[in-house]
């Protein structure tokens, strides 16, 4: 028999399973990414390297928020080799339970996930052979106890990571806080892992994107032991991390400081803003908190539910956030309006009718100057009317309709009943009411001047928030226009943002500014003015233009405010001060305003007397 | 040797550089496994590849010594080399086990697995007794004597024990299938043995060996590709029930078959072949339609065992490490590999792949040349064992022809199962990559099959065995 044609059996068998492989190696090699993955999953380890975040300076240079090196105790727990807990403990200053609790809180802390392939079983995301953070976020005195013990517990090591630090223990609500990043937060932005910082509040939560620069990626071929052997494909793949730019900010860091403690014992806020350029120079928030204060996820921990339960609130922003009657400072604008729609005239005098409201005894104001100095609620009476009921329609109603909406948009183009484009989270609008809003209230054609009149001396529904105030200085000062107020001066190379270069203009003339700012002055200067304790008593004849406000606060003591800015002729600060509770303006704001005006530009202050007397006040119940 | 005749004359020069080829393959891929960049030195003796280049002189050495030798010898001396190493592998079930096996022998410093020996020994004999038998004895004595030879180093070596070298010694079983020498004696008796019946000869029995292969691998391809469904990530949204794949590739290979075996068949031959590829097809189409029938049939937890087995379940921490370790690291070498020395996962240093300088040295060659490396590499495989097929069939002798078959059939049983455990096709079992592994008596047995071959086939003009 011939068995001759068993060769082909044989050779199509070789040739099949060649075939086989071929078309298999090409599927797996070629067309299927899966194991491409999986391989870099078993070998590859992507690390990351987070950059410090950018520095920050102040106006001067000063650097106020800057990185320090922290140290996190890591481990790996299948590098763990028989962990003597005892010795541990001691190395740490610890208990030998809190070592077995904090292991297993850090198995909690990664969750668990459903596993399809065992039937949806829940099973934790902790896996043993990944490094976690055993102790985070210690300082180098608190690492050096314990680094060098590490040799003798095998799985733990240490690792650099960088965290803020403040030059000055100030400017909290400026600056905001870093925290770790949630869950959320991890699926919205792929930037941030697990364990990664993001700015919670103020500038760092505005700028984060910028702050926080560019992660560098290494990937590294790891063993099956997870040592790192070697970069992988020799580096071509990294990245190198890139530290966010210096910010410089148009805080005056002394300033800010000075201010911080003149408000000390108070509630309320100082905002100074440079007219020429909507930088503001200080941020006084009181009560307020030392920013190191919030400076890891350790010292999160222990002080934010201090803060947060705080009843005078020193996380809230009040400058940026709270929502104040502007008081008497508000009959700047109404004297504005009223010049702008030519119902009044720097020589308008009206009497100073009690039976109208309430007002301090005064002579009556023969002119607007006058009316500015006395701060006379009823000539501001008489003022509003004549804006809001101009007789342009019959009914009384719907003339106030028109009236009222025109001094809305006046309102609005100075700023106000809108949230700034500026650059810091958690602004509120304040409030500046027009026809629609008192539709709701009282019913379409349902109120006149009268209903609505104590809007008049910036009381009722009007509220403004203390940058808004400060603002309103700035816009006189500059007679007609503003910048919106804005904190960075410049990021790295690059200026300030688009929006913060846009100047806006009021809807007043310039010129109609000219009596404003001698009613101002005269608020200061002249006797019977309101704001005589503004003065500045110095050589250098540093004129101070401003005015008082005393908001009445149904709950308790009045508001001090006071708004003003200097020099007369050249501005180079506006400020507000907002103290509550303090009663009359002129008493505690304007003295406070006063002593920032000094600070800022003389870089001292002279009067010791007026700064103790401010310094040692409280209005704190 | 006859007078004035060259050592090189005759020589099979394809077959030799194909040799080559594999040989400098090999020690290139094991120098970048188990690089040590301390000592980047290829002659470094403390290092594996220093080590596997002195493997390779002695391999070179053995083989000019057996050039050296007259052919004729290896008939001569096929039943003492047999029985040698028969003795070897006693010896070596009473040494200490290493890595729980009794494998190997220790000479001095150097180790030597009896068992790699053993299948040159058993190819010789089986060459010896198969070329001895007269054309007709086909009988059932012939077939028990053909499968004693293989059948005893093989318990042997199942003592050891060492299922990668026991599962290679059933190639002989395509050698004697070449030769006539299948179950059909013993599938005839039985046959017989119910009343009424009286074949001369039986098809199965005939074919038996090749038809128990085609369905082993039927039914494993079956079971890897009916849970699944096929999707391309080339055509989204095409994807195809894994089980109409199964049918679907059945379908386009017997197409395949049937052209190319129209072109090799006589005219008279061609109905023949239609109906048997047709047979074929409605026979395979049933066994794989059974298979995935019972499969679904079966119980969760025999389920578990055979997806685990196939590769099919994703365990990669447990029982499937070494599979998914391997599949990851051919996979990930992509169409053009990550670059020589570049491997991440299979190198001896990050030991993702265990063993990856010996039996997983696909791993690292893939990873590093891509798939275009193994394409190529598969290829020239291909080539080296239709050469030897050719070189089988041109020799006059029956004993050298014999001996060329199980040298085939050695080298590609290697082939399959060693590549097979790297791409997911075959279970993990342990044995080499012909002239790739590292390792001094896989690399020492390799040259010893293929010289004597090349020797054998030199000589086949003067000598007739």
């Amino acid at each position: 028999m011939n068995f001759d044609a068993r060769k082909y059996v044989i050779i199509v068998f070789i040739i099949t399973v060649g075939l086989i492989y071929i078309v298999r190696l090409f599927f797996m090699q070629v067309i299927d990414d899966s194991w491409t993955l999986r391989a870099q999953e078993i070998a590859e380890k992507r690390k990351q390297i987070v950059p410090p975040r950018g520095a920050i300076f102040d106006r001067k240079g000063v650097k106020v928020v800057s990185n320090r090196t922290y140290y996190n105790l890591m481990f790996i727990e299948d590098e763990i080799k028989h962990l003597d807990t005892a010795a541990f403990a001691k190395v740490l200053g610890w208990s030998r339970d809190s070592v077995a609790i904090r292991f297993k809180a850090i198995v909690k802390e990664q969750g668990t996930y459903r596993d399809k392939n065992d039937n949806y079983r829940k099973k934790p995301n902790y896996q043993s052979d990944r490094p976690y953070a055993f102790i985070k976020e210690m300082t180098l005195e608190e690492i050096a106890t314990i680094a060098p013990h590490l040799d003798k517990f095998p799985g733990f090591y240490e690792e650099i990571t960088s965290m803020r630090s403040y030059t000055y223990p100030n400017g909290a609500n400026i600056f905001g806080y870093l925290s770790e990043v949630n869950e959320e937060e991890i699926k919205e932005d792929h930037f941030y892992r697990r364990g990664d910082n993001i700015g919670r509040a103020g500038i760092e939560r505005f700028y984060e994107k910028e702050l926080r620069g560019q992660k560098g990626i290494r990937y590294i071929v790891t063993s099956a032991r997870n040592n790192e052997l070697k970069p992988y494909m020799d580096g071509i793949y990294d990245t190198i991390a890139k530290q966010g730019p210096n910010f410089r900010l148009g805080i005056d860091i002394l300033l800010q400081e000075y201010g911080e403690r003149l408000m000390n014992g108070k509630r309320g806020c100082i905002v100074a803003i440079e007219p020429s350029t909507g930088e503001i120079l200080a941020l006084v928030s009181s009560p307020t908190y030392d920013p190191n204060l919030m400076v890891g996820n350790r010292n999160i921990a222990k002080n934010y539910p201090k803060l947060i339960l705080d009843k005078d609130m020193p996380l809230f922003p009040r400058p940026l956030a709270a929502e104040y009657p502007p008081g008497s400072i508000f009959k700047l604008l109404q004297s504005l309006i009223g010049l702008q729609e030519g119902v009044i005239t720097p020589e308008s005098g009206f009497p100073c009718n009690k039976g109208l409201v309430g007002c301090h005894n005064h002579p009556s104001a023969g002119n607007l100057m006058d009316a500015i100095k006395f701060s006379c609620n009823p000539y501001y009476y008489a003022v509003t009317r004549r804006i809001l009921q101009q007789g342009k329609k019959k009914s009384v109603f719907a003339d106030a309709e028109i009236g009222l909406n025109k001094w809305h948009q006046y309102m609005m183009s100075f700023g106000l009943g809108q949230k700034f484009d500026a650059d810091a989270t958690g602004l509120r609008p304040g409030l500046i009411p027009n026809s629609a809003y008192y539709d709701k209230w009282y019913g379409h054609l349902r109120w006149a001047f009268s209903t609505i009149r104590s809007i008049s001396i910036g009381q009722g529904e009007v509220k403004l928030t203390p940058l808004q105030m400060a603002n309103i200085a700035c816009i006189i000062a500059n007679k007609g226009w503003y910048y919106t107020p804005h904190f960075v001066k410049s990021i790295g190379n690059k200026g300030s943002l688009p929006q913060f270069k846009v100047k806006h203009k009021s809807m007043i003339d310039s010129k109609h500014y000219e009596p404003i700012i001698e009613g101002m002055r005269r608020v200061v200067y002249v006797s019977g003015g309101t704001g005589g304790r503004a003065k500045i008593n110095n050589e250098e004849k540093i004129i101070v233009c401003g005015k008082t406000g005393t908001v009445q606060n149904p709950q308790g003591e009045d508001h001090a405010v006071f708004t003003c800015f200097a020099p007369m002729d050249k501005p180079k600060i506006a400020i507000v001060v907002f103290i509550e509770n303090a009663g009359f303006g002129g008493t505690w704001a304007a003295p406070t305003a006063s002593l920032m005006i000094e600070k800022y530009l003389t870089r001292k202050v002279k009067d010791k007397e007026k700064e103790k007397r401010i310094l040692e006040a409280s209005f704190k119940n | 040797m006859r007078q004035g005749e060259k050592l090189t004359s005759h020589l099979d020069w394809p077959l030799l550089i194909t040799y080559f080829l594999f040989l400098i393959m090999g020690m290139a891929t094991v120098y970048s496994t188990a690089l040590d960049p301390d000592h980047p030195n290829l002659f470094d003796y403390s290092q594996k590849y220093g080590k596997q280049v002195v493997w390779l002189g002695v391999s070179l050495f053995l083989g000019l010594m057996v050039f050296l030798i007259d052919s004729t010898i290896y008939r001569k001396f096929a039943v003492p080399i047999y029985l040698s190493t028969l003795v070897l592998l006693i010896i070596v079930l009473f040494m200490p086990p290493i890595n729980g096996a009794r494998a190997w022998l220790q000479l001095g410093g150097f180790g030597i697995q009896p068992a790699e020996f053993a299948k040159t020994g058993t190819a010789l004999l089986l060459a010896r007794y198969i070329s001895s038998l007269n054309i007709k004895q086909q009988n059932l004595n012939s077939v028990l004597v053909a499968n004693a030879i293989m059948v005893v180093p093989m318990i042997l070596i199942l003592l050891q024990p060492d299922a990668g070298t026991f599962v290679v010694f059933t190639s002989f079983l395509f050698v004697m299938y070449r030769e006539g020498l299948t179950y059909d004696p013993l599938v005839l008796k039985l046959v017989n043995m119910i009343p009424g019946i009286k074949f001369k000869q039986t098809w199965v029995g005939t074919h038996f060996i090749p038809i128990m292969f085609a369905i082993v691998f039927l039914c494993i391809v079956t079971l890897l590709l009916s849970n699944n469904t096929i999707t391309f990530s080339f055509l989204p949204g095409v994807s195809i029930p894994g089980f109409f794949g199964v049918i679907l590739s059945l379908v386009v290979f017997c197409l395949i078959a049937f052209i190319f075996l129209r072109f090799i068949s006589t005219k008279r031959e061609r109905r023949r072949i239609t109906t048997v590829i047709i047979i074929a097809f409605v026979l395979s189409a049933s066994i794989a339609s059974s298979v995935n029938y019972l499969f679904q049939g079966l119980k969760k937890h025999q389920k578990d065992r055979i997806e685990l087995f196939l590769g099919l379940r994703e365990d990669p921490n447990g029982e499937d490490y070494n599979r998914n370790r391997a599949m990851a690291a051919v996979g990930s070498g992509g169409l053009l590999g990550k670059g020589y020395t570049n491997a991440s996962v299979a190198t001896i240093e990050s030991n993702h792949v265990p063993e990856s300088e010996t039996d997983f040295i696909f791993c690292p060659f893939a990873e590093e040349w891509g798939f275009i490396g193994t394409f190529i590499l598969i290829v020239l495989y291909m080539f080296m064992f239709l050469r030897i097929i050719m070189i089988a069939e041109r020799q006059r002798s029956r004993f050298n022809r014999v001996y060329a078959y199980s040298v085939v059939m050695i080298l590609f049983y290697h082939l399959a199962v060693n590549i097979g455990m790297n791409i997911g096709f075959a279970p993990v079992i342990g044995i080499p990559l012909p002239f790739f592994s590292y390792g001094g008596s896989s690399m020492m047995s390799f040259s010893m099959l293929m010289f004597i071959l090349l020797k054998l086939d030199s000589q086949r003009s003067h000598v007739l065995q």
